[in-house]
């Protein structure tokens, strides 16, 4: 690790053997010590330039709204047409089946050949098809109505069925009004072939536009719904947008509409925390279970009033505040006399070990999680208060730039808030995945307890460290600098800056402590985190291109009536109104929104002012299709 | 909208070789138009439904024939595809596998099919299907006994089952006014004598 070595050249040797053994860093022990700290400060910086940025888990996300839908799907398709040399529509088929993996098409392409990768799908390719019907007019008798038809009235499928068109209509009517429009099989008994979407278009379009409309949606947006890649923003009131990640799918995403969420499981961003404890917290904090465990446990439940009732001490009779009296080892109710050992007439003291085992459990188990949530909530309300922080700085900003003063650049404090949010928000979460990563829930049987013991020591260790210094961060950021003079508003600066790195850092290793120290070695359940971003949640850009031509689906509603008419609406904020819209004639020609020229930049519909253009080279390469990127 | 010159044809093509294909379409009684029909099925040689004839409900969806066809035993059958309770049928080609090239006929013909083979492994009735799996032996005689007792009723006469009753031990006047409670059935007039 070049990372190990420029840290050996550094005054902390000791420490950092210590970092190699898995172990953590102690600066806040010699933060406090005010000579040292810069020291510390600059030794984490030396290990921060050498760029070693987030490893393995690279994910590459991008919005796509409706407007770039069709676009979004076209590079799939064509990879399949062209490995298979197959029609698109072909293509569109395989790759519903397959859930729009085209790396497992090829895979199974190598495994079972083509001819079992098509049937397993209902792609049905015949060379030449059987009888040509087209042209003759000889009568026919469709096998679905059982009348004689004329035969430029039949359809003949790729499989080779022939049905009369009013039968096909109907059937393709029905299968669409059942959802089922990614998959109409042919009339055919035990005929797996998937029927030809332009046909299907053409008829059911002859008779009701409005159902042919919904088949060309159904096909279009089976690119998000059947896709383990994609998936709709969370967002509510729902933005219109999906999102694509390439890579990891284990992630946080931004989208476009502002939405901070997991890939993975669609709920709010909860790293360090996996899915299945962000979701099994989420419900212990909502129902209290523990509350209701404690009571169960700890209470009885009056047998006249019902209300539950806790000893306070004294003997096993007890009294509720409605007069009855009654046993509380048995709960049933009793008279009023009774001496220190027995009750008059009740005798029930057999299980009274158990009964206070368990009350020792629930107790010791509701004490460990008020732990964890309590600090988890303090830093959460923290996260709240700091927040209005940004207000606060802005003004001391602006009084700063407007006084007599050498310094003029206050970007530093806005940056180390920023850090203060980030790793605020981590450390509120590291909370709920200690409960549970040192909990019983769900790992018991994976640790001894002096695994767990020696595990659990090595992550507070990193989680003190991380609070300790994001406590000094936001008492930095807290100072009333506006008032200070050049010097002591430099010496903040530095310390601004350097803690922000610290803490970088340190989120940075308790992120990689987690996953190689904690989850990496556990043997029966996989847990995934979303990797630790220092530049905080990925921002998916922007699908910066609409396209439409010929082959693709005709009659395809995806934009507005034209490309400017796109740009109105979405200069205006309106997010476009959609796939409904009526195209006005077929679009051949291709069209590029946010390409370098400035005017064009205002055609993005987007709702948030983002740092990164939508125009960035490599999403070109990704999502154009190759005819397009040759014009580049 | 139902396609009732295809129903009409159906109707037609069904009923003319029933006596070789032991299976039969009619209007149900008291029908009011093509939507409500009624078959039968003759049980299969060679099973314990043999000599059974069993009536069918169907219903025709108004998608039909682009839709399955609703159809449920309304005699009493002892079969694991089948429930013992309310006749309910488990056929794939009546849900998701049905094609609206199969006409009525050829989904009775499945059913009559289905009396032959039963398939446990994909069971409507659960009690039926496990005793099919573990005691093969006493399903051939349940599966009998009710083919005898529900798929012939019509030939055996109230008169043979007030002996049958009284022959066991109850008194006739007794057995007459049960069997008018339960409307003939004799198993479950049995069932109250004996309760009572």
């Amino acid at each position: 690790m070049a990372d190990d070595e420029e840290f050996q050249s550094s005054s902390n040797r000791e420490e950092e053997e210590e970092e190699e053994e898995g172990s953590c860093f102690y600066f806040s022990d010699q933060y406090d010590e005010d000579d040292d700290d810069d020291v510390n400060e600059e030794t984490v910086l030396e290990g921060l330039e050498d760029g070693a940025e987030e490893d393995c888990h690279w994910s590459v996300s991008s919005v796509i709204t409706k407007e770039s839908l069709l676009a979004a799907q076209k590079e799939d398709l064509r990879k399949v047409m062209e490995l298979l040399v197959i029609s698109e529509q072909h293509a569109r088929t395989l790759l519903i089946h397959y859930r729009w993996d085209v790396e497992r098409i090829f895979e199974l392409l190598e495994q079972k050949g083509k001819e079992r990768l098509f049937s397993e799908a209902g792609v049905t390719i015949i060379e030449g098809k059987g009888i040509d019907l087209s042209g003759s007019t000889s009568m026919y008798t469709c096998n679905i109505c059982f009348e004689d038809v004329c035969s430029d009235v039949v359809t003949e499928m790729d499989c080779g069925h022939c049905y009369c068109n009013d039968c096909w209509t109907e059937h393709f009517i029905v299968k669409i009004n059942d959802g089922q429009s990614r998959r109409i099989r042919c009339m055919a008994p035990k005929c797996d072939a998937v029927c030809d979407e332009a046909i299907v278009r053409n008829l059911v379009s002859a008779r009701h536009p409005d159902i042919a409309d919904r088949f060309d949606r159904f096909l279009l947006v089976s690119y998000i719904e059947d896709n383990n890649k994609v998936k709709w923003c969370p967002s509510v009131p729902h933005c219109g947008n999906a999102i694509r990640v390439e890579g990891d799918i284990y992630c946080e995403v931004e989208c476009t509409c502002g939405r901070q969420f997991c890939f993975s499981c669609l709920l709010e961003a909860h790293s360090p925390c996996s899915c299945t404890m962000w979701e099994l917290w989420k419900k212990k904090c909502h129902d209290e279970s523990e509350t209701v465990n404690w009571i169960t446990v700890n209470t009885k439940p009056c047998p006249k009033c019902h209300k539950p009732v806790e000893k306070n001490g004294g003997c096993n009779l007890v009294s509720c505040i409605c007069g009855q009296s009654f046993c509380w080892l048995c709960g049933g109710a009793t008279g009023r006399d009774h001496t220190w050992t027995s009750i008059s007439g009740h005798s029930c003291g057999r299980f009274k070990e158990d009964q206070a085992k368990r009350t020792e459990r629930a107790r010791r188990d509701l004490y460990r999680y008020m732990h964890y949530h309590n600090r988890y909530k303090a830093h959460t309300d923290s996260l709240k208060q700091e927040s209005n922080l940004k207000e606060t700085i802005q003004r001391k900003i602006s009084i700063s730039e407007n006084k007599e003063s050498r310094i003029k650049d206050y970007t530093w404090v806005m940056n180390g808030l920023t850090r203060l949010f980030r790793s605020r928000r981590v450390l509120s979460y590291s909370y709920p995945f200690a409960f549970y990563m040192f909990g019983d829930e769900l790992f018991k049987d994976e640790m001894t307890p002096q695994e767990r013991e020696l595990k659990q020591n090595l992550f507070e260790e990193q989680q003190q460290q991380l609070e300790s210094n994001v406590e000094k961060l936001s008492m930095f950021l807290e100072k009333d600098f506006q008032y200070f003079s050049d010097e002591e508003v430099m010496d903040t600066m530095r310390h601004v800056f350097n803690l922000s790195n610290v803490v970088d850092r340190l989120c940075k290793q308790m992120y990689q402590c987690i996953e190689n120290d904690l989850l990496y070695p556990l043997q029966r359940a996989t847990h995934n985190i979303a990797p630790y971003k220092s530049k905080g949640l990925e921002r998916a850009s922007e699908l910066s291109l609409c396209w439409d031509s010929d082959q693709s689906l005709k009659g395809m509603k995806t934009s507005n009536e034209d490309s400017s008419a796109q740009c109105d609406s979405a200069a205006d904020g309106v997010s476009n109104a959609g796939v409904n819209v009526p195209a006005a004639g077929k679009r051949t020609g291709l069209q590029f929104h946010g390409s370098s020229s400035s005017e064009d930049s205002g055609c993005f519909s987007q709702k948030r002012a983002r740092r990164d253009g939508p125009g960035d080279a490599p999403l070109f390469d990704l999502n154009v299709p190759a005819e397009v990127v040759d014009k580049l | 909208m139902l396609d009732l010159s295809r129903v009409q044809k159906e109707l037609v093509e069904c009923n003319k070789d029933s006596d070789i294909s032991g299976v039969t379409l009619t209007l149900h009684a008291g029908a009011a138009d093509l939507t409500h029909l009624a078959g039968t099925i003759t049980g299969p040689l060679g099973t314990p439904y043999e000599g059974g004839t069993f009536h069918i409900d169907i219903q025709l969806p108004s998608g039909y024939p682009f839709e399955p066809p609703k159809m449920q035993f309304i005699t009493k059958v002892w079969h694991p595809n089948i429930s013992s309770q309310n006749g309910a049928i488990c056929l794939d080609i009546l849900k998701d596998q049905w094609s609206p090239a199969l006409t009525l006929k050829t989904a009775l013909l499945s059913l009559q099919a289905l009396l032959s083979a039963p398939e446990p492994g994909d069971p409507q009735d659960a009690v039926v299907a496990q005793q099919y799996l573990r005691d093969q032996p006493t399903f051939v005689v349940t599966a009998r006994y009710w083919t005898e007792t529900f798929a012939k009723r019509a030939s055996v006469g109230i008169e043979e089952k007030v002996q049958k009753l009284v022959e066991m031990g109850f008194p006739e006047g007794m057995v007459r006014s049960t069997l008018e409670l339960v409307n003939g059935d004799e198993n479950m007039a049995l069932e109250k004598l004996c309760s009572s």
